[in-house]
């Protein structure tokens, strides 16, 4: 949503905040949209049942003013955490496939990345790395971020969804090669268990090209990976 | 005890002190063991029920609970939780463990930069960061790790930042009663991070100063300097 400073409007401020009204009852703004979609109304109660019980059974009072609503917050939040499940690459994709006579590197790196993970369920968070060498076809750049997103928001393993991600972006483009690192920080190593506050897990997959030939991989890596 | 105590009676009087407070410690040790298997035995009792929960969950999002990573993430999780929240089951007394040392030392002490995970009770979600604990003791002084383990009492469990620093601040007043105590935490919070507004590089700090922190504006300001510094 957009913030509005009266001042700074004056005489429009009315037109605009009608504008504002019209594209919120047109469903034209994205972020709502995204976070009201991930909600599956039909398994919510059952998901808030189960939470609080989870709550009663680790000693806490359920009734306390700050639990009160706990349970449906954190089904709703492990909805929004899961809602990956929902989307396919053909969605998102939106068709942002361009024709383009380029076939150097494209790389889009630093891409912020949560997942949860599957043997804990307790997040983990990082950066992906992506390059594809196109094949006549390129993809809107931000594409390459909503696929991290497609297999990131579910219950997975580092090294899945690093393979995922790849595979995506080349069965969508077909491109000469695909190249996907992530490098995250593990809740369930760093808040329990072994308890190492600085450890942090690489994975890479390498497609095509950046399996074929070294120069590429290393010119891949040299490009992202430096500080 | 050697050529401490020369005369026989002395002598026995003062192995016997000796004896009596190695006794001491070592009933407060057992008591301490004993409560704290008293406390896992409970644990293991509700892991069934929690097992069930988690397996609901996961089966309500939409995922195949057979499928071969998910098999024994139910249990995991269950245990991941109660160990995320193991805080209820300690109080200070128990952790302190007698390590409140008479000295005459009236000056400042910094315990900084200690890694803090608690989970936050409204989205159940993680949120973690430092904790930068000062206190200017009243001739007591207590084991620097000690600060360490009150914060973990307090954040493994189900917490809102204000409370937690609030919790820190006073359980270390209760326990030490020094001229005063300052706390300050500074967190991300994945409920924000990960989800709702999404915001990456946002962090939430929260303090609470009592004593000679809250009243003496030099004081407060020598705490957040030395703290802040890396």
């Amino acid at each position: 949503m957009e913030y509005h400073h009266t001042t700074e409007m004056n005489g429009v401020v009315t037109k605009y905040l009608n504008m504002c009204i019209q594209c919120k009852q047109n469903d034209l703004c994205r972020e709502q949209k995204d976070s009201k979609d991930s909600v599956d109304t039909n398994k919510l109660p059952r998901i808030e049942n189960a939470y609080s019980t989870i709550l009663s059974e680790l000693g806490e009072n359920v009734d306390r003013d700050g639990l009160r609503r706990t349970p449906l917050r954190a089904a709703k939040a492990m909805q929004f955490l899961t809602k990956g499940y929902k989307e396919t690459t053909r969605d998102i994709l939106n068709d942002a496939i361009f024709d383009e006579n380029h076939e150097e590197m494209v790389i889009v790196k630093d891409i912020d990345l949560f997942s949860l993970c599957e043997h804990h369920l307790v997040p983990f968070f990082g950066k992906a790395h992506i390059a594809y060498l196109p094949n006549k076809k390129v993809v809107g750049l931000s594409k390459l971020a909503r696929i991290v997103e497609i297999y990131s928001r579910r219950l997975q393993v580092q090294e899945r969804l690093t393979k995922q991600i790849a595979s995506a972006i080349s069965e969508a483009l077909e491109p000469t090669g695909v190249a996907v690192v992530i490098e995250a920080a593990h809740m369930c190593m760093v808040m329990r268990g072994v308890q190492k506050m600085n450890a942090s897990t690489v994975t890479s997959v390498m497609l095509g090209k950046f399996q074929d030939d070294p120069k590429t991989r290393k010119e891949f890596l040299d490009l992202t990976l430096r500080k | 005890m050697n050529g401490l105590c020369s005369d026989p009676v002395e002598e026995f009087n003062c192995n016997k002190a000796f004896s009596d407070l190695i006794m001491e410690n070592k009933k407060t040790a057992a008591i301490f063991k004993h409560e704290k298997s008293r406390k896992e035995a409970e644990d293991k009792i509700r892991l069934p029920t929690l097992e069930a929960a988690y397996t609901s969950i996961l089966r309500d999002l939409g995922e195949d609970t057979d499928r071969q990573g998910l098999l024994r993430t139910p249990l995991r999780a269950a245990r991941a939780m109660q160990f995320l929240t193991k805080g209820y089951h300690e109080t200070i007394d128990d952790i302190l463990n007698n390590a409140i040392f008479d000295e005459d030392h009236d000056e400042m002490v910094i315990v900084k930069d200690i890694d803090m995970f608690s989970l936050c009770e409204h989205h159940l979600v993680p949120f973690f960061g430092k904790v930068h604990i000062g206190y200017i003791p009243n001739k007591k002084v207590v084991g620097l790790s000690k600060l360490a383990r009150i914060v973990e009492i307090f954040s493994r469990r189900l917490q809102v930042q204000e409370r937690l620093t609030k919790q820190i601040a006073v359980g270390i007043s209760e326990a030490l009663q020094p001229k005063g105590v300052a706390v300050v935490i500074e967190a991300a919070h994945m409920c924000m991070v990960m989800r709702g507004v999404q915001k990456m590089n946002s962090r939430t700090v929260t303090s609470t100063m009592l004593g000679i922190y809250l009243e003496d504006p030099k004081t407060r300001e020598e705490f957040l300097t030395l703290s802040q510094t890396a």
